[in-house]
This record gives C-alpha cells, sequence and structure tokens, in this order.
C-alpha cells in the first residue's frame, strides 16, 4: 500500500503549511482541506525519490476560491 | 487495526520487517491529547520521541513570557515530534500543541529507543537513516517555503 508523505505549502495566505502521510497522489486542481480551511492545489512535485512504498511529495496550494 | 500496521503506515519504520515493527510496537505507549494541549515545550529537557497517528499538531517557536509565538508548520498522521532532542540530547527546539480532537500519539522513550537501536543494529540503522531523510524533509519542506 503506498503512502504518500506530503508537504503542503500555502500561498497567498498566512498559513504555516502542513506535512502529513495520506493514501493517495495529491493532484493539480484538487481540493484539499488542511485544518478548517478549504486549499486548491496548484503544484505537485516529487521532492525525494521514493523508498519502499513511501513517496515523497511537494504540494503548493492556494487558498479555495468558491465560484 | 494493530498497532504495528499503524507503524507500517510510518516513513520513520520504512524497510523494517513484520517482527521488526512488533518489536518497536513493544516500546510505544499511546498518548491523547485535546485541542490547546502542549505535548512539547521549547526549551524543556525531554526523553521522548512522538509518533502522530490520528489528527494534528502544530510546532511553535518563541514561545515565552510576553511574547507570542509563531507557528511554523502544522504536522499530520504518519509524522514525528522530538526527534531533534532524542538525536542530539539537546533541549526542545520548537513547542508543540495538539489542535485537533482527539490528536493521538505514540511515544517512545530514548532510553527504550536506543536500548532497542543497539540490541538489534538492522531496526537501528534502519530507523538512523529514516530519522536523516524525515529531518531533510522538513528541511526541504521550509526551503520551498521561503522561496
Amino acid at each position: 500500500m503506498a503512502v504518500y508523505k506530503v508537504s503542503y505549502v500555502i500561498i497567498g495566505n498566512d498559513h504555516p503549511g502542513t506535512i502529513l502521510n495520506q493514501n493517495h497522489m495529491p493532484q493539480q486542481g484538487e481540493q484539499v482541506q488542511l485544518g478548517a480551511d478549504m486549499f486548491e492545489v496548484i503544484e505537485v512535485l516529487e521532492l525525494m525519490p521514493p523508498r519502499g512504498e513511501f513517496h515523497y511529495i511537494h504540494v503548493t496550494c492556494q487558498p479555495w476560491q468558491k465560484d | 487495526m494493530e498497532l504495528r500496521q499503524v507503524l507500517q503506515g510510518v516513513d520513520l519504520f520504512e524497510g523494517l520487517k513484520e517482527d521488526e515493527l512488533e518489536e518497536v510496537a513493544k516500546i510505544c505507549y499511546e498518548k491523547r491529547y485535546f485541542p490547546g494541549d502542549t505535548i512539547a515545550k521549547e526549551g524543556d529537557n525531554s526523553d521522548e520521541l512522538f509518533i502522530i497517528t490520528d489528527g494534528f499538531v502544530e510546532v511553535l517557536l518563541g514561545e515565552r513570557p510576553k511574547s507570542s509565538a509563531r507557528v511554523v508548520v502544522s504536522l499530520g498522521s504518519g509524522q514525528i515530534i522530538g526527534e531533534m532532542a532524542l538525536l542530539d540530547q539537546g533541549p526542545r527546539s520548537a513547542s508543540v500543541r495538539a489542535t485537533s480532537d482527539p490528536t493521538i500519539v505514540q511515544m517512545i522513550q530514548r532510553q527504550d529507543f536506543e536500548k532497542l537501536c543497539l540490541q538489534n543494529t538492522n531496526i537501528g540503522y534502519k530507523v538512523m537513516r529514516n530519522l536523516a531523510a524525515d529531518l531533510s524533509f522538513k528541511l526541504r519542506h521550509r526551503n520551498l517555503i521561503d522561496r
């Protein structure tokens, strides 16, 4: 079972960023909830090569704006 | 879910076999926290490593009397806290507060951790390598915030 260790960095507000392990690969355009707020994924990068079942991912997000 | 299965999803234990994960599980103690609870305090001397298995914590720097601390990162499931003090035996480099209800962590005492690493050097090598990789990941995260 793959585990994605994800570094979330938020642009456009003062959110400090989040690191967590999750069971799915983040995708550009998807919405994520970090704490009480919703964000939109705008960039996904592999931060380090995978080891075993673990993938090391960086995601840049911006505050999600409801249309 | 058995603790061994929970530990399988934590990258600190990447590469450990099932029987090795059982050995690690034997030295873990579960603790529960609630929003606002302090798990570690900047400057304190302490001997524990914490593994977040459910919920979120915030890591704060600069918590002093008459000065407000700033949150530098939020950590969720699978992340570790207290690894710097565990490695260098220095005081806590930051404060850590629970933000979710509940926040569940597995606590490992330094003495138990070091004993296990010395008794089983395969576990010791892999966990120390993974600890270094975790510190590297956190540094890369920090660099990306500053770019």
